[in-house]
């Protein structure tokens, strides 16, 4: 059974802002509910870019999610 | 800021062609960091190495791509490229804008950036090059409020549709590509305004195998129109072409004499499928062997048309090298009907059948090129729900990847291993 979007964003933001990795690609995200498909991820996961809780971290040509704050910021460098 | 000395760079202005080094000292007249850019750019040609980092948080709200963080190494030689971010705007299909348009986006752009453009970016949006975080803002904000235009795609997100001028202004066209390109990026807002995908996804369109986009060299998702009937053959008019009334190649390569038209040299021997020849002054071709190349056409579109049964070849896969080597797009539907009534209803299935499946095995920063490649084509046909036809194998001795199924085979995989060593036994 999947898990409702609210649990999944939960765990999502929970990656994002106590995991190793400062800086995720949405299939990091994949683990956080193994039911649910990539699309499902992947909504949930700008939701919370939406809300403010998490900013995408874009080279250009790939992004990546990060928790509020954890994101490399190379304009205040 | 003050002018550099860019002695490499001022070489560039000296050949017979316009320059950009040219456009940007007169630009820098306006925009002073302009000066800033050629200077970095003169120091990149001495160190040979590039002094732009791209990449980081910047964007406008709501958005997860159209703008392309980009920045100085050297700031401090260079303040006024310290912050010097792309943005890229959706273009109108096909590219066909007013003029009263263009000067629009140009003002906007004086306002707000630096004046620097690329017209058009190899997505095929316009891409304005150099603003700071501040006005990023304030232009998204004018852009959508008065210039009614957005932004395209960038990241992993699905990157701005583009499109060849197709039925618009060529007879050519098999499809109408601008209503496609048009309906499906309306379609994919959300794809194109925030990461979606495992890495970018990019989607062409051209309206027959001459593919003026060079949609099958350059996007995952390639759309070309063909044609499943005879190529359309007017008798009289190859006569013209062969008694001179008309010039072959529509009077194209006209700056040299070629001498009179050769239909054996210049079109039947160049048929790539040998599948053409001449009975008398009567052409014939055998349809059931011609790739649609488009080569005969092109040399004498009076006497030569696509067929009437039109639609379009779906190729996947093409890439620049990036990870790994280029590549072109993979033939994968040889044949779809491409159809407005449905709202192109049978085009989205099969998009969102590849999307399905790349974004569950996709690896991170992998082309779904990359991903066909490395899980083999037999495994992609079967997702697709695609029979594989001769046309899919393209050397049958190297590349043997059409293989049997168990299911295929009388009796199956399973066998009396020992009966048969016995058989066999040496
Ligand atoms: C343990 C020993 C061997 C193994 C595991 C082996 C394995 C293979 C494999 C996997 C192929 C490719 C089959 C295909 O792509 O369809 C192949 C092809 C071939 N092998 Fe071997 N092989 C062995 C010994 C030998 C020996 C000793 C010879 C010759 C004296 C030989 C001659 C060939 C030839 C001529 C081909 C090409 C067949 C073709 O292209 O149709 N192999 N082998
Ligand atoms: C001067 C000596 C030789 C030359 C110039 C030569 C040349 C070639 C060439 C051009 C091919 C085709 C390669 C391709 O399809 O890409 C080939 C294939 C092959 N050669 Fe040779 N070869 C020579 C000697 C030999 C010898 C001595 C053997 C075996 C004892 C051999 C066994 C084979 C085999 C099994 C194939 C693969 C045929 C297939 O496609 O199944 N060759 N050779
Ligand atoms: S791709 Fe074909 S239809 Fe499109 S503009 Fe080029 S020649 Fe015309
Ligand atoms: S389109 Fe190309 S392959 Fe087809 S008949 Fe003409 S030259 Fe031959």
């Amino acid at each position: 059974m999947a898990l409702s979007k609210d649990e999944l964003k939960a765990n999502i933001l929970e990656k994002a802002l106590n995991g190793p990795k400062a800086q995720l690609y949405v299939k990091d995200f994949y683990a956080c509910d193994p039911d649910a498909g990539p699309r499902d991820i992947k909504n949930a996961a700008n939701d919370l870019v939406k809300e403010g809780k998490m900013t995408f971290w874009s080279s250009g040509s790939t992004t990546m999610y990060a928790a509020q704050g954890r994101a490399k910021d190379e304009e205040h460098r | 800021m003050p002018k550099h000395d860019t002695p490499l760079l001022d070489e560039l202005e000296s050949g017979p062609w316009p320059s950009f080094v040219t456009d940007l000292k007169r630009q820098a007249e306006k925009k002073p960091e302009c000066f800033d850019i050629l200077g970095q750019l003169e120091l990149s040609y001495r160190d040979k190495v590039t002094h732009w980092k791209h990449g980081g948080i910047v964007g406008v709200f709501g958005y997860g791509g159209g703008i392309v963080g980009r920045y100085s190494d050297v700031p401090d030689q260079f303040p006024g490229v310290a912050h010097f971010h792309t943005v890229r705007l959706n273009q109108p299909s096909s590219m066909f804008y007013s003029s009263a348009k263009l000067r629009d986006i140009c003002n906007l752009w004086e306002k707000y950036g630096s004046g620097m453009t690329n017209m058009h970016g190899s997505t095929g949006d316009l891409v304005l090059l150099g603003t700071t975080t501040p006005n990023l803002e304030p232009l998204f904000y004018d852009l959508t409020h008065d210039l009614n235009q957005d932004l395209g795609g960038s990241g992993s997100n699905l990157r701005t549709p583009s499109c060849c001028l197709g039925r618009a202004r060529c007879e050519w066209g098999c499809y109408d590509t601008q209503n496609l390109c048009h309906s499906l990026t309306m379609h994919y807002q959300d794809e194109i305004h925030r990461p979606a995908f495992p890495y970018k996804f990019k989607m062409k369109f051209s309206g027959c195998p001459n593919d003026c986009v060079a949609a099958i060299a350059r996007s995952d998702f390639a759309v070309i129109g063909t044609w499943r009937d005879d190529i359309r053959i007017d008798q009289a008019a190859v006569k013209g072409y062969l008694s001179g009334e008309f010039a072959p190649n529509a009077g194209a390569h006209s700056d040299k004499d070629w001498g009179k038209f050769d239909i054996k040299a210049e079109v039947l021997d160049l048929c790539p499928t040998g599948c053409m020849w001449m009975e008398g002054d009567s052409l014939k071709i055998d349809n059931s062997e011609c790739t649609r190349c488009m080569h005969c056409l092109n040399v004498m579109p009076r006497a030569l048309r696509p067929g009437l049964k039109q639609g379009a070849t779906i190729c996947v896969g093409a890439k620049a090298p990036i990870l790994d080597g280029a590549q072109f797009a993979t033939m994968t539907v040889p044949f779809i009907e491409v159809n407005p009534d449905t709202e192109f209803a049978e085009i989205i299935e099969v998009i969102e059948k590849i999307w399905d499946w790349w974004m569950e095995v996709g690896k991170n920063r992998e082309r779904v090129g990359e991903t066909i490649q490395r899980i083999g084509l037999p495994t992609f046909l079967k997702v697709m729900e695609i029979t594989p036809t001769p046309q899919h194998v393209k050397e049958p001795r190297s590349n043997p990847y059409v293989f049997w199924q168990e299911d295929e085979v009388e009796g199956g995989f399973e066998r009396d291993v020992i009966a048969y060593r016995k058989r066999n036994a040496q």
